[in-house]
């Protein structure tokens, strides 16, 4: 395989820009109509998906160790899409059907036989993954609303009872998709640790134009059946670590810090807690009261409630101001859930004041407060 | 090469013609045909290959000119199609076109939603905001009222109520107290069940509204998005 070749063409189609994955789709969905239906109306955040998984899968071609990671996620990842072994056939044609259509005349027997090559690795490593994972877990649950509570004008609770059983780690999160948004699949970090009963609470936060958060604030009513995907995500607790604990959290940025507090309630001895807590305004401090409550029984959790107001222009900055103010932290452990520019400016503070990278972990919830 | 038809269409040359062709023969010695008939014979088989290719020249003009009008000129990527499955391709091209006109509803409809939840926001700010200084005035009128009603008492300080007529007007005084602290607080307590009532009627409105319009089944929100081809 001539993998230099290989990537000078790629960087070539690349240049056609969003031409390329509207180009593969259409040849998909005309040879493969059926496949049509497993995608959302918009196609446009999907073709940025693909471009993005391309551009990861080309530039590690030649590190079997990282495309082998990154093609086993995306293949386990796959399986709540309900994409099947010969779908990545038809994936496969009308991949190197674009790939020729935008090379030109540049497209030959052997750089096909490259990308040919470079695909079925990348496909049979996807579908090998997907087969291990369904000896474990299902391809996706089925949970049934059970509780809705509106805490602010633009969050509510949801409680869910997933079907079987969802195993997690405090701090991980799982994709829903909402039956009035089909396709749609967004990530909510589970807001509480395992119960007994299996239930999970989800903290949705009404993001304006936001189709899913609109149908889970609005729409979703009790006995709704929402699907929801294996749980992911690095963050979780080190409890082995022994260090005391920052928590940082920017809203509904809360709920997998939450879920890590009632975990740690369950240890003989808790370590100490800071836990900040922002919003913009006090009503945004949606959670306050039940945290508040916890924290007069169980000692070791202090609450630190922060409001920006609305009219500051840097909102979350005013909550990492408060966490520098307030202490030293560098012998901690710090947990921060919340915006990007609030996660990323958090973190590089704390780690400009002296914190090992190793002891900061971060949720990032990618939407922006600004 | 030209394409115009210089030939005389009344003397196609035809493969029947060819078949059965004949020419006289030459006299002994040499055996063979009159060199005439055969010289003008061949004259016509090369007038009717040069008309052949002609017509084919120029039909294959004319396809090509058919062919850029039905993709549209303006891709450069034009050469590079011909001989390829062009039906195909230009279904592709179709489909590609129209898949945009559908995201661009989509993203329509995602800001026009996003515009109501902003302005739902701002109201609900701005009647919170009135209600806030309408509590802050009474309570402002109250403070004041008070204020003014323990200058008078002071005052009065040095001169205990003697006589009847100054304890009535104490009491006086009080009874008014009362019956203004509970007008206030009547009115205190309208006015934000007023609101109250107004936002219960938006979020009653907002629920019927999404039950009875048709949202477009999908606008895509910042938020995490799964990776991947799917």
């Amino acid at each position: 395989m001539d993998i230099a070749r290989l990537k000078s063409s790629f960087a070539k189609v690349a240049m056609h820009g969003d031409e390329v994955p509207l180009h593969f789709y259409s040849d998909l969905f005309l040879k493969h109509p059926e496949t049509r239906d497993m995608f959302p109306v918009s196609m446009q955040a999907q073709r940025a998906h693909l471009v993005a998984a391309l551009v990861s899968i080309v530039s590690s071609v030649d590190d079997l160790d990282g495309l082998t990671a990154f093609a086993r996620d995306l293949g386990r990842d796959h399986r709540k899409f309900g994409t099947l072994a010969e779908h990545y056939v038809a994936v496969g044609d009308s991949l190197l059907a674009t790939f020729a259509y935008f090379c030109g005349e540049a497209w030959d027997a052997a750089l096909e036989a490259d990308w040919k090559a470079a695909y079925e690795l990348t496909a049979s490593i996807m579908v090998a993954a997907a087969r291990e994972d369904e000896k474990h877990q299902p391809a996706y649950w089925t949970g049934t609303v059970v509780g809705r509570e509106r805490k602010a004008f633009d969050v509510a609770v949801l409680t869910v009872q997933p079907e079987p059983r969802l195993d997690y780690l405090p701090g991980q999160s799982v994709a829903i998709e909402s039956p009035a948004r089909p396709r749609l699949w967004r990530y909510y970090s589970m807001a509480n640790a395992p119960r007994t009963d299996g239930s999970v609470e989800f903290h949705i936060r009404l993001i304006d134009g936001g189709a899913v958060s609109m149908a889970l604030t609005s729409h979703a009513a009790g006995g709704t059946d929402l699907r929801i995907g294996p749980p992911v995500g690095s963050l979780r607790l080190d409890p082995a670590s022994g260090r005391e604990i920052l928590m940082v959290a920017w809203s509904t940025g809360l709920a997998p810090l939450k879920a890590m507090i009632e975990q740690l309630a369950g240890f003989p001895r808790p370590p100490a807690v800071h836990l900040f807590f922002g919003a913009r305004a006090a009503d945004g401090l949606y959670d306050l009261p039940g945290l508040e409550k916890f924290a007069a029984g169980h000692r070791w959790l202090t609450v630190i409630p922060v409001v920006s107001g609305e009219r500051s222009a840097d909102r979350t900055r005013t909550l990492t101001d408060s966490v520098m103010r307030s202490g030293t932290w560098s012998t901690h452990d710090a947990y921060i859930a919340g915006p990007t520019e609030m996660v990323q400016d958090a973190s590089a503070r704390l780690a400009a004041a002296g914190m090992p990278a190793a002891q900061i972990h971060v949720e990032d919830f990618g939407w922006s407060e600004q | 090469m030209t394409s115009h038809a210089w030939y005389d269409e009344q003397h196609r040359l035809t493969p029947d013609e060819l078949q059965t062709a004949s020419f006289p023969l030459t006299r002994w010695p040499r055996h063979g045909y009159e060199e005439e008939p055969v010289r003008a014979f061949l004259a016509q088989v090369q007038a009717e290959l040069v008309r052949l290719i002609n017509e084919r020249a120029s039909l294959w003009q004319e396809v090509q000119r058919l062919r850029r009008r039905i993709l549209g000129t303006t891709n450069g990527n034009d050469d590079v199609l011909f001989g390829k499955d062009d039906a195909h391709i230009h279904a592709v091209r179709i489909l590609s076109s129209a898949q945009r006109t559908a995201d661009r509803y989509v993203a329509d409809a995602q800001a026009y939603s996003g515009r109501l939840t902003e302005e739902a926001r701002t109201r609900r700010d701005e009647i919170m905001g009135q209600a806030q200084q309408h509590a802050d005035m009474l309570l402002d009128e109250a403070r004041t009222r008070a204020r003014a009603a323990a200058v008078a008492a002071m005052d009065k300080e040095g001169l205990p109520p003697q006589t009847d007529q100054e304890r009535r007007a104490v009491h006086a005084e009080l009874a008014y107290l009362r019956t203004f602290s509970e007008v206030y607080r009547q009115h205190l307590k309208i006015y934000t069940e007023d609101v109250l009532r107004t936002i219960e009627d938006w979020e009653s409105k907002e629920r019927a509204a999404a039950r009875d319009i048709p949202v477009p089944r999908d606008v895509p929100v910042s938020g995490q998005n799964p990776p991947g081809i799917r």
